[in-house]
């Protein structure tokens, strides 16, 4: 296996997220999609890591394990926005919500 | 050999959770594919001798994230999902082709005919050694995301409980 491998690997699971983020109108899959992309670009991290020069430096776990813990955060955060607008709209579809206004 | 059979096995798992989660229209069922999609993630990470993450993974991802967006979807769109209506949004053919682009852009790099760099037959990622990292140099970091998921919790809370406007007739004009 060599880097190549895992580099488009990751790049096919980033655009299938983007792929998901464009397409589709539930706001709680878009938000599934983002994981996945954040996901994709923690494994081009850990891929650069092992094929890196000097894997001891551990920087791409580090970084790996702050992008999960920012990511964690950032879907809590999310969905509690996605639960927010579903009590003044009833609905989760994005393209029912397009006002910023109280009605 | 082996490593081989085990990379192609868990990326097809994963491209395939993946492409489930984000094409069904069950969202429950959406979940649990995207929940195979982690699981083999956590499998690429082993492979890449990152056992911890793999662990993380497996304990932030499955264990909190999946258990989180099953309760957003339980209290919020009936379970069976969207039945019946459009389920992609209006141009969902311009984000597919964007989607296209932006994959052929990310592998103009990785078709170029560059030496691959050898990979680390044997790396010692203790978590003893992670630890001490994240005390020494890393602990500001730390502090600071320590900080941000305080400050994600209360945010969360907050918005989740919804703004409760205060009554016009109530108001001292």
């Amino acid at each position: 296996m060599t880097l190549h491998h895992y580099l488009i690997l990751a790049a096919v699971l980033f655009c299938v997220g983007l792929m998901g983020a464009f397409t589709r109108r539930n706001a709680i899959v878009v938000l599934f999609s983002v994981e996945i992309m954040l996901n994709a670009a923690n494994l081009n991290f850990i891929a650069f890591w092992r094929y890196s020069d000097n894997p001891a430096l551990l920087h791409g776990p580090m970084f790996t394990l702050f992008a999960i813990a920012v990511a964690a955060a950032e879907v809590a955060v999310g969905l509690a926005l996605v639960i927010a607008v579903y009590r003044h709209f009833k609905t989760v579809d994005l393209e029912s919500m397009d006002t910023l206004r109280e009605e | 050999m082996s490593e081989q059979i085990a990379f192609w096995m868990l990326s097809a798992i994963a491209v395939l959770g993946a492409l489930v989660a984000v094409r069904k229209r069950n969202l429950i069922h959406g979940v649990f594919a995207l929940l195979v999609f982690f699981a083999g993630l956590s499998g690429l990470f082993l492979l890449l001798l990152a056992e911890f993450i793999a662990a993380v993974q497996i304990l932030v991802y499955i264990g909190a994230v999946g258990v989180l967006l099953l309760f957003a979807i339980m209290l919020t769109e009936r379970v069976a999902g969207d039945d019946g209506r459009r389920m992609t949004s209006r141009g969902s053919f311009w984000g597919l082709v964007v989607a296209v682009a932006v994959f052929a852009v990310l592998l103009l790099p990785a078709i170029q005919e560059l030496p691959p760099p050898e990979a680390a037959q044997a790396i010692d990622p203790s978590v003893k050694e992670l630890g001490h990292k994240l005390m020494n140099p890393y602990v500001v970091t730390l502090e600071v995301l320590a900080l941000l998921l305080t400050a994600a919790l209360i945010g969360a809370v907050t918005a989740a409980q919804g703004v409760r406007m205060p009554k016009e007739e109530n108001s001292p004009e």
